[in-house]
């Protein structure tokens, strides 16, 4: 099999299964017991929470509060900020490209809890202008949420001057939708007042996650109980999962510019094979992420084209599930000013730090192939 | 419990004449089949007007839940056979009323053997005496909570309370087998079901179109055969590829005459199929004039590339008929997964309704289907489906 979804998840490593295993058989014991094993436990989640915050460069500035995923952590994020502090105002800055755990949040505090949303369009190279942010500002905004890496197109957003922004003419706070950023780009974390970590985007497990938050700041608890992680997220913590979370971040980190450089080079390679082909528009920005790369079919139907790479071996991804009844649109490409035809039609070809020149390869011989055959 | 045996009473088949022994035998096959599957040590005794299932240490409600998917069986009783004595008949009864939860009982005896020195109206009395003696329940013969029911036969007396509803209709085989064409969707499984019902052994096809149709629809049909398969202990599951043929007459042929020469070509395709495979008959889900190729018009004109019967047992079903079955079988949930068995790519905007056999068979001129139909045939695979248990 040729994997080439890693946006979508990846194939956790087999030295984090191995840790994660020989954890929970050593140090089982509930971290918050007050006994000798759950000491032990407790240590060990010690260590892995200064491990995550040392390798984010965010240990004087930042806590790390683990949960289960990045959807958790946006929720947490967006609406544990807003509910906690309404009383400050009630207006929420997104743009139109988030990941539906973003948005979604958004839309439940607007249309739940009577929050204003002001959305912001992303320009036709895929990222969110900083004057645009600041023009939304407002006295009552006190949350903008913008993500650092578009997760269908790889378009990244400039996070470092819309947090310049944010905290230099507002009071509001800015939360960053980093799945697909951390381990894979440079990001001014510090300059990020709330943030997300997903393991199984970096080769960990599925179910580690963490929301990263500046120390001073109060949120209002989703899951309310026994007051672990700081009060913000009760239930028993996984200490195994927090755990290879902290390696899975480490190892990425270390391997960042390593992989960049050599994944940067296999997707120029596809862009420049693609950008040959006229019945194939790239959706992915030149300045993009090294590891996801988006096309459209002019004139055919990507489910069906997917449904073949996938009979052959070769997994990349549609926004639709195949053949479903009802077809969806990539909002992010439609953001991008294509037709609805061409935003329904997108493939997204995704790395990660392992996929070769190979893998690469017999995806483009094998598309082109099917591409020639298969029925308009 | 003091059951010891299952009485399976047949259906329609009690009106067979000349047959009926070589019916009560696929019956009894059947059934063996059917429990074998999740029971051993049990017997089956057949008789002229009754099958006994003997339950030995199996749980005897189990076994007539496992039953109730038997075609061919008209109602299931849990009985206990005693000696024909009237005192051991008299304390069976009793026992048997003792654990149950009811205010009024009546008694119905039956006596048809007539060595037995009591007649049935006696024994009635007797019994529902001992019984109003020894317990606090009442008689009510138009509409008691118990019925006690007591038989005395050639072979011992039989007494029993419960009847359960068996599934009806004939006993599966006896009507031979056909090739049931099965898409994926809401109808063919209930088609397929009716025809069970009927006694009728299915073979599947269904036509496949990778890359237009996901590997997902094939996971679907083997599903849908997993649940019909309670009912057929296993399913022959025929898949043709079909790719290519849709591929040339999507190249080919007139927008609006796509649908009618597929049909055709599957009609064709099932045709060589169902003889290989021994099949009587032709099978599927069409409903008169549900979609533009099951108006009458279009189903004469693909009807016409076969002289196999093609059985259609959902022809006059409106759809909420058929959608109740689907949920009764519980196929309908497998179905409505959100996976097309036809891609739309294929899926022309205005198919006709009224096609005519000159222009059919003039476009279908431009293929070269013969051959498309002998490597369709040559590649198709095969697989049985069996039952997927419960739990």
């Amino acid at each position: 099999m040729i994997y080439l979804d890693n946006a979508a998840t990846t194939k956790p490593s087999r030295e984090l299964l191995d840790v994660y295993r020989q954890i929970e058989e050593d140090v089982f014991a509930n971290a918050h017991s007050n006994h000798l094993a759950g000491r032990n436990a407790a240590k060990y989640l010690t260590k892995a929470r200064s491990a995550l915050l040392n390798v984010l460069q965010v240990e004087n500035s930042h806590r790390a509060i683990f949960l289960s995923s990045a959807s958790e952590a946006n929720n947490l994020a967006i609406k544990g900020f807003a509910l906690k502090h309404q009383n400050r105002g009630k207006h929420i800055i997104i743009s139109n490209v988030e990941h539906p755990s973003g948005y979604e949040a958004v839309f439940q505090l607007r249309d739940k809890f009577g929050f204003e949303v002001t959305i912001l369009t992303i320009n036709h190279k895929g990222f969110i202008r900083p004057e645009d942010v600041r023009e939304a500002l407002r006295k009552d905004t006190i949350l903008v949420s913008i993500m650092a890496v578009n997760n269908e197109i790889g378009s990244l957003n400039p996070i470092k001057e819309i947090a310049t922004i944010v905290h230099t003419f507002s009071r509001a706070m800015l939360h960053v939708d980093t799945t697909q950023a951390i381990g894979k780009i440079e990001l001014p974390y510090q300059d990020i007042d709330l943030f997300c970590v997903s393991g199984h985007k970096i080769n960990g497990l599925k179910g580690s996650g963490a929301l990263l938050i500046r120390k001073n700041i109060e949120l209002l608890p989703l899951i309310s109980g026994g007051n672990q992680e700081f009060g913000l997220r009760s239930s028993t913590v996984s200490v195994a999962l927090a755990y290879t979370l902290a390696l899975a971040v480490k190892k990425a980190a270390s391997e960042l510019s390593t992989n960049a450089t050599r994944l940067t080079s296999l997707l120029s390679f596809l862009r420049s094979h693609f950008s040959k082909q006229e019945q194939i528009l790239i959706n992915s920005p030149e300045k993009g992420s090294p590891y996801i790369f988006n096309i459209s079919l002019v004139d055919k139907k990507a489910s069906v084209v997917v449904e073949a790479l996938s009979n052959q071996g070769i997994m990349v991804s549609s926004v639709s599930a195949c053949h479903a009844k009802s077809e969806e649109v990539s909002q992010t490409v439609r953001a991008l000013g294509r037709s609805e035809e061409l935003s329904r039609n997108t493939i997204r070809v995704s790395f990660d730090h392992q996929t070769t020149i190979e893998d690469v390869d017999a995806f483009i011989k094998a598309f082109d192939d099917i591409v020639l055959r298969i029925r308009s | 419990m003091i059951y010891d045996r299952i009485m399976v009473r047949f259906g329609e088949l009690s009106t067979k004449g000349r047959n009926k022994m070589a019916f009560i035998k696929l019956l009894a096959t059947n059934i063996s089949k059917k429990l074998s599957e999740d029971f051993s040590d049990f017997k089956i005794e057949t008789r002229y007007d009754h099958i006994y299932v003997v339950v030995n240490n199996n749980d005897p409600h189990a076994m007539i839940e496992a039953l109730q998917e038997v075609s061919g069986i008209n109602s299931l009783t849990l009985v206990v056979k005693v000696a024909k004595d009237i005192e051991t008949i008299k304390a069976t009864a009793l026992e048997m009323i003792k654990s149950q939860e009811a205010v009024t009982f009546k008694v119905r005896a039956k006596r048809s053997d007539k060595n037995f020195p009591i007649i049935s109206d006696e024994i009635n009395r007797q019994v529902a005496k001992e019984i109003l003696i020894n317990s606090n329940l009442k008689v009510d013969v138009k509409n008691p909570d118990l019925t006690v029911g007591i038989e005395v036969r050639d072979e011992g007396c039989y007494l029993f309370l419960e009847t359960f509803k068996g599934a009806g209709g004939y006993p599966l085989g006896i009507a031979g087998k056909v090739l049931m064409m099965i898409s994926g969707g809401i109808d063919s499984p209930v088609a397929a079901y009716l025809l069970m019902k009927r006694g009728v052994l299915i073979e599947c096809v269904h036509f496949a179109s990778p890359p237009y149709t996901s590997s997902a629809v094939v996971d679907k049909v083997v599903d849908l055969l997993k649940t019909l398969a309670h009912y057929q202990t296993n399913i022959r599951l025929h898949i043709v590829p079909f790719t290519k043929i849709q591929e040339a007459i999507h190249d080919s042929i007139d927008e609006s005459y796509a649908i009618t020469v597929m049909r055709r070509m599957m009609y064709r395709l099932s045709e060589k199929l169902a003889n290989i495979n021994k099949c009587l008959a032709i099978a599927n889900g069409e409903s008169i004039g549900q979609v533009a190729s099951q108006t009458l018009r279009s189903i004469r004109v693909i009807n016409e590339v076969t002289n196999l019967t093609v059985l259609r047992p959902l022809v006059t079903y409106d759809k909420n008929d058929i959608i109740k079955i689907a949920k009764q079988i519980k196929t309908y949930d497998i179905s409505i997964r959100p996976f097309e068995d036809c891609c739309t790519i294929f899926h022309p905007q205005n198919p006709r309704t009224k096609p005519n056999f000159k222009s059919t068979i003039w476009l279908e001129e431009k293929l070269p289907f013969e051959e498309m139909i002998a490597e369709a045939i040559d590649n198709t695979k095969s697989v049985l489906i069996k039952a997927e248990s419960d739990n």
